[in-house]
């Protein structure tokens, strides 16, 4: 993979990462370009590629996807960063997007009998493949990296730190951790 | 326990317009038997499970063959198929599951719609062997986009009727009803919409269908019950909101699943006790449920697991 190399579509190449990427982080502005990046992930293939300048990016529980509804209202501009695990390079996509609920764009993200409401067309403006020096030097894919996963405390703990509300934590873990068994 | 089987793509041909044939070899020899109506899960690259339908020979057990239209709507598995599986490539696939068998009869009367003549492909074949009357109508967009229409109209010959709906009208379902003799067995494969036409005119104890997808239906709310796993005493909580399947799988009771939406018959748990409310489309009987749509009526469902 050449870095570097914009393009102004969605190629072969961008296509087939797409296919296979479960994870994007998504970055929007709003119209003061106060700026917001969010995590999105699914299947491998869960952005669809619609045409070669269009690719649908599904609304799912949890994705705090409001965020980037808002700003996509004021300010259209969107950056796309997609990741395929064990893969160094990661593919940029940047264009812009808009909020829509056409049912064959949806239908085309059912899972286990449910479709999103919403989801986030991006037009193409440039797509490319990014250079894997950030993900060598972060040890990304070495599994021995998880082990840094056990330096932090429990997501319970930090967020009954965080609300500095008189919760027990381990509540908070456990109704964290039910909500992670509802993914869709 | 989920059985799987491993398979090297042997190779890939398209045999209509989107429609792929694709033959699969076991990488450590014969495949599981099978029988005409059976089909398999395909385990794909992106995570996806997908069934199909076998449309190869059951005497050969080296070879399983499927046929995949790719959807234009596709959710990523026919999409997946179509742009990146190669020859060679190899996967994992489940033994094959009958949902749709062939019964014996005197007489048998075929329906497919599209990509739906794969399930009949070997039940003709076995009618035809048996020695059995049988009448196949194929319906499809058109003859650019019906795979196998030469060969069944080579090794059938008049007892295979083709409908272009393009050119064509399609079939009345009436006159062929009215053509059968009393003890006639009617196999419908094909969209919702042909379904529907042929559960209006033929009697539900003769007609035999299978769907692509689950059909659109109603459902009372949802209420919550207790399964019982009677082999390992334990009980687990089902709440309204959350089906069997994933109650058992959360509670760390392994149950292996497929389509997800009462189709494909992978996730089929036996009843000991209990009345299970059926929401699938593979007729599940007293006796068993589809654990991912299937709730329950009485508030405990004892399961043999």
């Amino acid at each position: 993979m050449v870095a570097n190399k914009i393009i102004d579509h969605v190629d072969e190449y961008v296509r087939l990462f797409i296919a296979h990427a479960p994870f994007l982080a998504m970055a929007t502005a709003d119209a003061h370009g106060r700026a917001d990046c969010s995590p999105r992930g699914d299947y491998p293939g869960f952005v669809k590629v619609l045409d070669e300048y269009t690719l649908a990016i599904p609304d799912r529980p949890g994705n705090k996807i409001a965020d980037s509804f808002r700003n996509l209202a004021e300010n259209d501009g969107v950056g796309l960063l997609f990741l395929i695990p064990g893969l160094r390079e990661t593919l940029r996509v940047n264009g812009r997007g808009y909020a829509t609920d056409e049912p064959e764009v949806l239908a085309r993200m059912q899972t286990e009998a449910s479709e999103p409401e919403l989801a986030i067309v991006v037009e193409v403006a440039e797509a490319y493949f990014h250079c894997g020096r950030a993900l060598v030097r972060s040890r990304l894919w070495d599994p021995a990296s998880q082990a840094l996963a056990q330096e932090l405390p429990p997501a319970g703990e930090i967020a009954a730190a965080q609300l500095k509300v008189d919760i027990n934590p381990e509540l908070l873990g456990q109704s964290l951790e039910e909500a992670y068994r509802k993914l869709y | 326990m989920t059985l799987t089987q491993r398979i090297v793509l042997e190779h890939l041909d398209r045999v209509a317009e989107d429609v792929l044939s694709l033959t699969l070899r076991g990488a450590h020899g014969p495949l599981a038997r099978w029988k005409p109506g059976a089909h398999i899960d395909l385990s794909l690259p992106n995570w996806l499970t997908r069934q199909y339908s076998l449309c190869g020979d059951p005497a050969d057990r080296e070879h399983y063959r499927i046929a995949v239209r790719h959807e234009r709507l596709s959710r990523g598995g026919s999409d997946y198929i179509h742009r990146y599986l190669k020859a060679g490539r190899e996967l994992d696939i489940s033994l094959p599951r009958n949902n749709f068998p062939l019964v014996p009869a005197r007489e048998y009367l075929f329906l497919a719609g599209g990509i739906g003549i794969t399930a009949v492909v070997p039940m003709l074949r076995a009618a035809h062997e048996r020695g059995t009357p049988a009448r196949l109508v194929y319906v499809g967009r058109s003859t650019a986009t019906m795979p196998f229409v030469e060969q069944l109209r080579s090794s059938y010959g008049d007892s295979v009727t083709i409908v272009d709906t393009e050119r064509e009208q399609r079939p009345d379902l009436g006159l062929l009803s009215a053509g059968l003799g009393p003890s006639a067995v009617v196999y419908c494969c094909g969209p919702a919409s042909m379904i529907a036409a042929a559960e209006s005119v033929f009697d539900p104890g003769q007609l035999h269908t299978e769907r692509f997808r689950p059909a659109r239906r109603t459902f009372a709310p949802n209420t919550a019950f207790t399964a019982v796993c009677a082999r390992s005493g334990r009980e687990v909580q089902v709440p309204a909101d959350e089906s069997l399947l994933d109650a058992l799988n959360h509670a760390g009771l392994p149950v292996p699943s497929g389509c997800r939406e009462g189709v494909c018959g992978s996730c089929v748990l036996t009843v000991l006790e209990g009345e299970p409310e059926h929401r699938d489309e593979i007729g599940a009987d007293r006796s068993q449920v589809a654990a991912c749509v299937s709730r329950s009526r009485s508030p405990r469902l004892v399961l043999d697991l």
